[in-house]
């Protein structure tokens, strides 16, 4: 009997207990926000814009997760000079959950892929296109095959009806040069991705995999980022013996980077400007700036515009990848 | 007994919207079924047997190649990598720092789901809406409007898996730790209400109706009368529920919370095997002792146990926080309610998918055939390990191969079903199999392990009554053992077929096919609207499969 009557007691401490551990949370808050040097992204209001506030920057994960560290840590680093700014690459796991965060505010700024950056300005209008690449004004998709599916390189776009009844891969979802503008291009061949493969077409979740499911046999065919498949070429990193090139398509608009609407609020008037010049401002014949814009495969980053992506986001609304 | 029968008869509960059934059938009932009761176990097994066949068809079976002969040398190479893996100092740090993550991320998730659990258990139990006067008891319960709300509102949540709850929370929450608690504790809050009002209404009545004839409030009455009594078991499932959601908390890191997780998904997308390696090691060593808590407290049940152990769970939580930092002004921000209200404009109403009725028809059964696939896998696999990992063999040789066997059990649900998945897809063609077996695989571990705690607890005399008088060790076996362990092993294997509808969203990566598929094309295209829908859908195809489940069970019983 003891024992019951000293349990409603253990019980009631259990539960204050657990009641000022949930309250101390609301104590924690400004000694993490401080400690994690989190920003507060929650407060939109019309205040001063915080001077120690961090840049956020991201990219649609599109490769090997390491490579888009480097990529973007060297991109971080000439930012906080350029911009005399904490600079923090942010990485993220899909495609639209780059959209999303930045939506809600998380990302400052993202290099988004033609498909993501019009869904990125229809979730959040207002949003500013900063810049491209020298390369992304004439993107091009590169479709592959596995040697052992007796597929033959072809040099036109409607050719790529051999690859009916084959077993097809995409890159992501929200890819524009791994499934927006190939499924487009399967099109124009009287080809659908529903119907014409032999079972679903998948979705490999990046460019590196669908070389390395097309490589394993996983898949007959995909098709990928041309840029990608060239750097993996370059490195030695693909058994050509093994996957073999089909075709590479026209080109088409794709990369860009993006901020937010109220990038001014948040750092200070005339800051989304800044940022945009010092993207523009990359040079390579300065040795430094060459080391980043090889990163991106790139000679200079120029201006862009939201009417080079019309064309994306009548095909992605054909193809029922922007709903509405 | 008390805490001691524990898990064995909470997670038999643990289901449905549907609680008459779930009541304990009198034994008298029980008995008088089981006489004629074989003709309905026939009937059922004929059920279980057509449905698989019709599942392999459908995924391929014998109608086209499945397995991927160029794809083993990739398999060979993650498995190779098990011996080599990374160990450099910074990576160690990273998966430090991710374990500490998940910890928080489970914890968290798991505290508040026992604080919604109280709540909901509450104000979900026929004790707390009963009238007053003990005589009417009966005659009220169920028409009590309270009492149905409760119901509905508790009910609805535990349709929809945590991943699911996730990407709609990152809506609105943006990159918050509190995405990944909220995404755990909303459905586990969910069951948790369900457990718990079934313990406070199991308890005896007496005391409780005593305080409240003499007076006592409502709440007054059950935290003197019901709570005491009730509280080992209260305890023993939280802890069966961190368990739960160290899972939960990996597969949520995969998909961008962040902790083990996350940095598996980004190791596997790099093809670092040694890296992944490692982080499971970590993952399984964090199950393991997740686990082993759990269990010993189910198992022994004492009370100093419970109540230190509930005392330990109070440090992690505050532990967790302080890891975490999760930003509450966030809950209440003005931007969060505006993202909130857009997330509402954009999702009312719910739409069909692109070809409508039947494509959400053709995706609901496809959700239906991977689930029984994966349950059918995982269910043969776990009643022949279940035997050999049970604890408390008589030779040294039985319990070493026992310590395999849950070694086994231990690393196939340590890894999330998404790695699985892609595993699985080096040496199969993409397709509903893949998907299904990834599933299999891993629900092996759980029902593995679960349908070993029924071999342990299992009542020895029938055996060794067959011993006595002369039977053979299979005899006694096969007669002593088997019939006792079937009905438990059914009931788990039904239990775990409803979990595993929910998660085949999880698997969708793999072109598996199934509402988890369609849900993700959705996802990528904003489709809110249509979202909206599929969870809806979700929710209708687990409701079945609850109902099903449930019959199943009591006809088996």
């Amino acid at each position: 009997m003891t024992l019951s009557r000293r349990r409603p007691r253990a019980l009631v401490a259990v539960l204050a207990l657990l009641v000022l551990a949930v309250a101390a949370c609301g104590d924690d808050k400004p000694t993490t926000t401080a400690a994690g040097a989190d920003g507060d992204a929650t407060t939109t209001s019309t205040a001063a814009p915080d001077p120690n506030r961090v840049l956020k920057i991201s990219a649609i994960p599109d490769q090997d997760p390491s490579k888009l560290t480097t990529i973007n840590t060297a991109m971080a680093v000439y930012l906080s000079t350029a911009l005399d700014r904490k600079v923090e690459y942010v990485p993220v796991t899909d495609y639209a959950a780059s959209v999303s965060l930045f939506k809600t505010g998380d990302l400052d700024m993202v290099f988004f892929g033609g498909l993501t950056g019009v869904q990125a300005r229809l979730q959040t209008p207002g949003a500013v296109l900063l810049a491209q690449r020298d390369i992304d004004d004439a993107f091009q998709t590169v479709f592959i095959a596995n040697a052992g599916a007796k597929l033959a390189a072809v040099s036109d776009v409607k050719e790529l009806a051999e690859l009916k009844g084959k077993r097809f891969t995409f890159g992501s979802e929200s890819s524009t040069s791994g499934r927006l503008m190939p499924e487009y291009f399967l099109d124009q061949a009287g080809l659908s991705s529903a119907t014409d493969f032999s079972g679903p077409a998948g979705f490999s979740g990046s460019h590196d995999k669908t070389i390395d499911l097309v490589q394993a046999g996983t898949y007959d065919a995909g098709a990928l980022n041309l840029q990608v498949w060239k750097k993996r070429k370059d490195a030695g990193t693909v058994d050509t013996t093994k996957v073999v090139e089909l075709l590479v398509s026209p080109p088409y608009h794709d990369y860009h980077w993006m901020a937010g609407p109220d990038t001014d609020e948040r750092f200070g008037a005339g800051f989304t400007a800044r940022v945009s010049d010092a993207l523009l401002a990359l040079d390579y014949t300065n040795p430094t700036h060459a080391k980043l814009l090889d990163l991106y495969g790139a000679k200079k980053f120029i201006a862009t515009s939201a009417g080079n992506y019309t064309e994306i986001e009548e095909i992605g609304r054909k193809l029922n990848l922007i709903a509405g | 007994m008390g805490a001691a029968r524990g898990l064995t008869d909470l997670t038999e509960r643990e289901v449905g919207l549907f609680p008459e059934d779930e009541h304990l059938v009198p034994l008298e009932k029980g008995r008088s079924r089981r006489v004629g009761g074989w003709s309905g176990r026939r009937a059922w097994l004929v059920a279980l047997v057509v449905a698989v066949v019709w599942a392999l068809w459908s995924a391929g079976v014998g109608r086209r190649a499945l397995v991927n002969p160029g794809g083993w040398t990739l398999m060979s190479r993650f498995w190779k990598a098990a011996v080599h893996p990374e160990l450099s100092g910074a990576f160690l740090r990273t998966t430090w720092s991710a374990t500490w993550t998940t910890i928080a991320f489970a914890v968290l998730g798991a505290a508040l789901s026992v604080v919604i659990g109280c709540i909901g258990g509450v104000l979900t139990s026929e004790t707390w809406w009963r009238r007053s006067r003990p005589g009417r008891a009966g005659a009220a319960h169920g028409v009590r409007p309270g009492w149905f709300a409760g119901r509905v509102l508790f009910g609805l949540p535990r349709g929809v898996h945590e991943a699911v709850w996730g990407l709609f929370l990152v809506h609105v929450l943006g990159r918050d730790p509190m995405v990944g608690v909220l995404a755990i504790a909303i459905p586990f809050g969910a069951i948790t209400a369900k457990v718990y009002s079934e313990l406070i209404d199991d308890s005896a009545q007496g005391p409780y109706d005593a305080l409240r004839a003499a007076g006592a409030g409502r709440l007054s009455a059950l935290v003197y009368a019901v709570f005491p009594r009730t509280l080992p078991d209260l305890v023993s499932y939280a802890f069966y529920r961190l368990e739960c959601s160290v899972r939960s908390a990996v597969i949520l890191g995969m998909i961008g919370a962040g902790g083990l997780g996350f940095q598996l998904s980004l190791s596997f997308q790099s093809l670092r095997y040694g890296e992944m390696w490692t982080l499971i090691y970590a993952l399984v060593i964090v199950s393991a002792l997740a686990d082993l808590w759990g269990a010993t407290l189910r198992r022994r049940g004492a009370p100093r146990l419970v109540r230190r152990s509930a005392a330990a769970g109070v440090v992690l939580v505050v532990a967790s926080v302080v890891h975490l930092g999760p930003d509450l002004g966030r809950l209440v921000a003005g931007r969060t309610r505006s993202l909130l209200a857009d997330l509402a404009r954009d999702s009312w109403p719910p739409s069909l998918p692109a070809g409508g009725w039947a494509e959400l028809g053709r995706q609901a059964v496809d959700t239906v055939q991977m689930s029984l696939l994966a349950i059918a896998l995982a269910s043969s696999l776990a009643i022949l390990v279940a035997f050999v990992a049970a604890r408390g063999g008589r030779t040294r040789a039985r319990r070493l191969l026992a310590t395999g066997a849950r070694l086994l059990l231990l690393v196939t649900r340590a890894i999330p079903p998404p790695v699985w998945a892609l595993l699985v897809l080096f040496v199969l063609f993409p397709g509903p199999l893949p998907g299904a077996v990834a599933l299999g695989i891993y629900n092996f571990g759980i029902l593995g392990r679960l349908t070993g705690e029924v071999v342990e607890n299992l009542d020895p005399r029938p055996e060794a009554a067959l011993r006595a008088i002369g039977a053979g060790g299979a005899q006694a076996f096969a007669y002593g053992v088997v019939p006792v362990a079937f009905a438990r092993f059914a009931a788990y294997s039904l239990y775990r077929w409803e979990v595993a509808v929910r998660e085949t969203v999880v698997v969708g990566v793999v072109g598996a096919g199934g509402l988890g598929r369609l849900l993700e094309q959705q996802r990528a295209a904003f489709d809110f609207n249509g979202m909206l829908g599929t969870v809806v859908a979700l929710i209708v195809v687990s409701l079945v499969v609850d109902g099903i489940s449930a019959w199943a069970r009591r006809s088996l019983r």
